[in-house]
């Protein structure tokens, strides 16, 4: 029986005799973008057709009694498909040689003048590649998920940044409205559309919707203010300065709609399951789908707590009970000894629901959630009372090797 | 900056220079391939017509692991180098100096993000071939990668060692070298780093690996260190 090796290189597809001689080939066409996909595909560990091709004449010019060895293991299957004896064999002598002797085929078949332009043949093909496996990963939308939410987040610290210095310059002027209004949203609006103490009035502030009893509050007080009376020049710029945080609330309200048209698309189980925020901060936490959809329920449950969960690691304490998934409501309104069961479950049906979203695309987000809600009753039912503590032993040692 | 006094070849490390400033401080560095362009924010230094990178052993593990006075450096002017974690080319653009242009430096990288830098890197150098890939999976970028004489990995992986060995039995040559950049944190937070450099080490041997040297990085990189193998399958 004769002993063939096949591999599949930038140019085509050869098969090798014990000896090293090339005794049959499969040539792709010279054009950069065409080898470009033919090496995305062997990357892939798909078969290129140049590769499919040399199989098919291989058994007519051959015959199938041969023994033929690939170094790829995904290549198997296709040998068997057209009737031929595989084996498997990595870093095998007779492979390594013909790689090394490349520069010399590709002169022959025409890719290159001399062997010394292999080299630059190759860094063009690399750069290639390479930006177009850039394009690829760019071209994910759950990428774009993850850059909204980040960007969300950030608008979040500038936006209470902001807030409280608003507060604390406005405050020169009109100290007692700091109290009277929580909200630093509604906080900005008066101080933008009123602007100076002297315009706060009925008519302003019922325009910004705020309730009876509160503007007559607001405006008993501010006839008797103790702040420092400003001028128009100075109250101008805090008025841009809350100009710019209604700005950013804006901003901030179109990017999570834009976000969840995103997680839509991209993960709409995960986002029916938590939402579009909490879903793309998971995202974001992994980086991205694909790695989010290979993590197991119990790091998606502490996704965002790595720094208690290595510290409990480290010391042998009592790990984090829950990351990010801390924000699902039922979560953090739940009593805190259920807290960690409701998100040992919550993580579970993440876990689910993040790989459907990656590999199937099926949507099972409904029965998912009832599935959840159920187990919820039920540990609120089981679990509705504190459990009773335990004296602790003392001086327990910890659980370190 | 400070003026250069004089340029001299490192006693030790061939291709490496050792640049010498007026306030009488010395710095690392390597032979620009390309003139007037910088990789990070490392100094450019003249001297006789002939401009040098500074080597930052802060930014950099293998320039820290030779201030640290390792036995060796096998990557030299014509060396073919796979560079298993390329990251976004600071080191990386340094061996690709060494080598210079009849070597070659196959980078390897699986982010994305630090690729587009790593990729503008290897636009000007044209002995720097980037690969966007898994390193444990060299089968899936054996048709660019040839025949090397020394791996360099920083990968910060668990499995580091093995997916080191594996690349070698694809990609080095018998009697090439190995640089293994070990971090103990990225392998395992709850072990003492000794313990951690000592497993990686024994799966080297295993490996047919034969161990020259191993340097502790600090104060240049804290829980580091660099292995020196050779391999003799």
């Amino acid at each position: 029986m004769m002993k063939v090796f096949l591999t599949d290189v930038i140019v085509g597809a050869f098969a090798i005799d014990l000896n090293g001689n090339v005794i049959h080939k499969v040539v792709a066409p010279n054009d950069i973008n065409k080898l470009v996909e033919r090496v995305l595909k062997i990357e892939d560990d798909q078969p290129t057709d140049e590769f499919l091709r040399l199989l098919d004449e291989l058994v007519s010019n051959y015959g199938k009694d041969l023994e033929v060895v690939v170094d790829n293991e995904n290549y198997v299957k296709y040998l068997s498909d057209v009737g031929l004896k595989a084996v498997l064999e990595h870093g095998s002598e007779v492979l390594l040689r013909f790689r090394e002797e490349l520069p010399k085929h590709f002169v022959e078949l025409g890719f290159i003048k001399s062997e010394g332009e292999y080299y630059e043949f190759l860094h063009t093909i690399s750069l290639t590649i390479t930006r177009s496996k850039l394009r690829r990963v760019a071209q994910k939308r759950d990428l774009l998920a993850v850059q909204a939410i980040r960007a969300i987040d950030d608008i979040d610290k500038v936006f209470n940044l902001f807030a409280s210095r608003l507060r604390e310059w406005y405050s020169i002027h009109f100290p007692e409205l700091d109290d009277l209004v929580k909200e630093h949203i509604d906080y900005a609006r008066i101080v933008a559309e009123l602007g100076s103490r002297d315009y706060i009035n009925e008519k302003g502030l019922k325009r910004l919707g705020f309730s009876e009893g509160k503007i007559n509050k607001i405006i008993n007080i501010s006839g008797k203010s103790m702040g420092a009376e400003l001028s128009g020049h100075d109250v101008e710029p805090i008025q841009t300065l809350a100009n710019i945080m209604l700005e950013l609330d804006r901003l901030r309200d179109e990017l999570t709609s834009y976000l969840s048209s995103v997680m839509k698309e991209v993960a709409p189980n995960t986002t029916e399951l938590v939402g579009p925020l909490l879903g793309a901060r998971l995202l974001s936490l992994a980086g991205s789908l694909e790695t989010l959809a290979k993590l197991p329920a119990s790091t998606i449950q502490v996704l965002g707590a790595e720094k208690a969960l290595f510290r409990a690691l480290r010391t042998g304490g009592k790990p984090p009970k829950h990351g990010v998934i801390f924000q699902y409501p039922e979560i953090h309104k739940a009593p805190r000894w259920q807290r960690g069961k409701i998100a040992r479950s919550l993580s579970t049906k993440l876990a689910i629901a993040i790989k459907a979203d990656y590999f199937t695309g099926r949507f099972i987000a409904d029965r998912l959630r009832t599935d959840l809600e159920e187990r919820i009753n039920e540990i609120k039912t089981l679990y509705a009372k504190p459990p009773v503590k335990v004296e602790k032993v003392k001086g327990r040692k910890p659980r370190r090797k | 900056m400070a003026e250069v006094v004089r340029v001299y070849g490192h006693s030790t490390y061939k291709d490496v220079y050792v640049v010498e400033l007026e306030d009488g401080s010395t710095r690392l560095a390597t032979r620009n391939l390309v003139v007037g362009k910088r990789v990070y924010d490392e100094w450019l230094f003249k001297f006789n017509d002939v401009e040098y990178r500074e080597w930052n052993a802060y930014r950099s593990k293998l320039a820290a692991a030779l201030l640290k006075g390792i036995k060796e450096l096998a990557i030299t002017s014509g060396s073919k180098v796979l560079y298993l974690g390329a990251g976004s080319g600071t080191t990386a653009s340094h061996v690709s100096d060494i080598v210079g242009l009849e070597g070659r430096v196959y980078a390897v990288e699986f982010a994305p993000r630090v690729m587009r830098e790593l990729l503008s890197v290897a636009e000007s150098r044209k002995n720097l071939i980037p690969i966007l890939a898994d390193a444990r999976f060299p089968q899936r970028y054996r048709y660019l990668v040839g025949y090397s004489d020394v791996i360099y990995a920083d990968v910060a992986q668990p499995d580091q060692a093995s997916l080191v060995l594996l690349n070698a039995k694809h990609f080095l040559k018998e009697g090439g070298y190995l640089y293994l950049a070990i971090k103990a944190r990225s392998i395992d937070v709850t072990k003492e780093p000794d313990e951690v450099y000592r497993r990686e080490i024994d799966t080297l041997k295993k490996g047919y690996f034969d161990i020259l040297d191993v340097i502790h990085l600090d104060p240049f990189d804290k829980d580091h260190a660099m292995v020196y193998a050779r391999y003799v399958k």
